[in-house]
């Protein structure tokens, strides 16, 4: 039921290898922006404590933008 | 893997600054110390969903869970993660700049194979999107809502539909019948509206 797309598909069997699954990044980026724009990341978690200490207080490291994937 | 190899891995992992890539690298490397012991880990959670959707989800901690057996020897927790230079444990080290949790034994529901990328140091496994969605869809409406895990959903329904991930749609129909989450029209009518939104038809509503 997928529609046609010519990005490497992550499959149900057998495996993608660390390139294809490179080249897709953007691709899935895209599709996923298109419904959820920006950046999704939670707000907070129990997590904060540690993940604020280590990364100079935000919740983990700054996404690549979609143009640079 | 000897010290020289992880040695190297651990150095480019700790100097990589794209959030998914060091996830993926580092699930990568502790998929390949663990499969040494005999042991396979599979990426769940937040992290899954981000390695299969890049959808701008996942924070600085690295996700991961055992297959396999109930539970895992704290000493081995730590003598392995020792040798990559881990701080803390036993269910979570800091590692290469990082965070990695290993939370215990995968809870998945599907018949659907976990997912298979050929990473830089080994082969991880990824839970499949089909829980990860039919889990995705169910936190959107309990206990209360939530838009977080609405967007999460969303995003994988989209990736899905635009053939950037391989989704068994009767797979996540069964699911969702299960008792574990009884919300088959909850996934219907997101699965549509998204659907709706890309001009794409619902493969959950076949006719």
């Amino acid at each position: 039921m997928n529609s046609k797309s010519k990005v490497p598909c992550i499959p149900i069997e057998g495996s993608i290898s660390w390139e294809d699954w490179l080249k897709g990044r953007r691709a899935r980026r895209e599709s996923s922006q298109l419904v959820s724009p920006g950046i999704n990341r939670r707000q907070r978690s129990s997590s904060d404590r540690r993940l604020k200490k280590l990364f100079n207080g935000e919740r983990g490291l700054p996404f690549t933008p979609t143009e640079k994937l | 893997m000897d010290a020289k190899k992880i040695k190297s891995a651990l150095a480019d992992i700790t100097a990589e600054r794209d959030p998914t890539l060091k996830s993926a690298k580092l699930a990568s490397l502790c998929s390949s110390l663990w499969a040494e012991q005999g042991i396979e880990l599979v990426v769940v959670g937040g992290s899954a969903i981000e390695m299969l959707t890049e959808g701008a989800y996942a924070s600085g901690d690295l996700d991961m869970c055992h297959l396999g057996v109930a539970t895992l020897p704290v000493r081995q927790r730590q003598e392995i993660m020792g040798l990559l230079g881990a701080k803390g444990g036993p269910r979570n080290w800091q590692v290469a700049g990082m965070y990695f949790d290993l939370l215990g034994p995968a809870e998945s529901f599907s018949c659907t194979p976990y997912r298979r990328v050929r990473g830089p140091y080994g082969d991880f496994l990824v839970l499949q999107p089909e829980d990860l969605l039919v889990e995705r869809v169910l936190m959107t409406f309990y206990p209360g809502e939530s838009q977080t895990a609405r967007n999460c959903a969303r995003i994988l329904i989209s990736v899905a539909l635009r053939g950037e991930i391989e989704m068994n749609w009767a797979e996540v129909r069964r699911l969702a019948n299960r008792p574990e989450y009884r919300n088959l029209t909850e996934c219907e009518k997101l699965v549509k509206q998204v659907a709706d939104e890309l001009k794409i038809k619902s493969p959950l509503h076949p006719n």
